[in-house]
């Protein structure tokens, strides 16, 4: 299954795109924007703490794996479109200028959970994404990656963000 | 972002740890260098608090993973203690939550 950025276009009802340096420092503000998304998509807490944590660590690979802790470029855009199921979806996208990256060997595989000798923050990190979104993609870029994540939001989790 | 950590000698060998803050990859190495030197022989028991804690991401799991590893090496206990929601929740996804003892707040 293949999502583009562009395909959100048409029916989204927001949207959200920036440019940060890959630092860990950062992190928080890029936590800040996707609480902003998840809270306009109308995600619950549970849910808006998963989706969070998901863009979090791909934030933290792209920066630890990616650019090795240096400072580094990374193009950020967030989006809330409907499905024609009518359900409503979060996409992020990140798009960094770093080497190419190998992901292969990153999860810890399976739906099995990591052996706790071979728990490594990367590899519990993807683990963790693959769980919570729906769509997870990596390109390869002559010039980078480009990487999408998708999460739709789960009926039996309907009912709002609680205050 | 600051991440408050309050270490205390119960009794001889039982040690506890108060951890209030976020736990996130820039937190996590100062959770870290509190913890290590508990992971000793002298210790029998490592109390970690996490009622203080909203969010943990994998590097805060990680790290909480060698007390796991401690405990398994020494015949110690490492007792996770009152996770929040949302960080139990990570826990759940991890599939990590059947791996640590985890004592709920009013256990």
């Amino acid at each position: 299954m293949n999502f583009d950025m562009e395909d959100a276009e048409a029916s989204q009802v927001g949207k959200l795109k920036f440019q940060l340096n890959c630092q860990r420092d950062c992190v928080h503000i890029l936590r800040s924007m996707v609480e902003v998304m998840s809270m306009r998509a109308n995600l619950n807490e549970k849910e808006t703490n998963r989706v969070v944590l998901a863009v979090d660590e791909l934030f933290a690979n792209i920066a630890c794996h990616g650019y090795s802790d240096k400072p580094g470029k990374v193009e950020f855009e967030a989006k809330i479109s409907t499905n024609d199921a009518g359900i409503e979806e979060l996409h992020f996208m990140f798009r960094d200028y770093a080497p190419t990256v190998n992901v292969q060997g990153w999860a810890c595989g399976g739906g099995n959970p990591c052996a706790t000798e071979n728990i490594t923050p990367g590899g519990l990190g993807i683990q963790l994404i693959h769980s919570i979104m729906d769509v997870v993609q990596h390109e390869s870029l002559v010039d980078g990656n480009r990487w999408i994540l998708v999460y739709m939001r789960k009926q039996d989790e309907r009912g709002g963000h609680e205050t | 972002m600051k991440l408050d950590i309050n270490v205390e000698n119960k009794t001889a060998g039982v040690v506890s740890v108060a951890v209030q803050g976020d736990v996130t990859l820039q937190t996590s190495p100062a959770l870290r260098s509190q913890l290590k030197p508990l992971f000793s022989q002298e210790n029998k028991q490592i109390h970690v608090d996490l009622s203080g804690v909203g969010f943990m991401d994998s590097s805060g799991i990680a790290t909480l993973v060698e007390g796991l590893q401690w405990a398994r090496n020494t015949d110690g206990r490492f007792v996770l203690h009152a996770l929040q929601a949302n960080v139990l929740d990570v826990f759940n996804l991890a599939k990590l939550d059947t791996v640590f003892e985890i004592v709920e707040a009013d256990a």
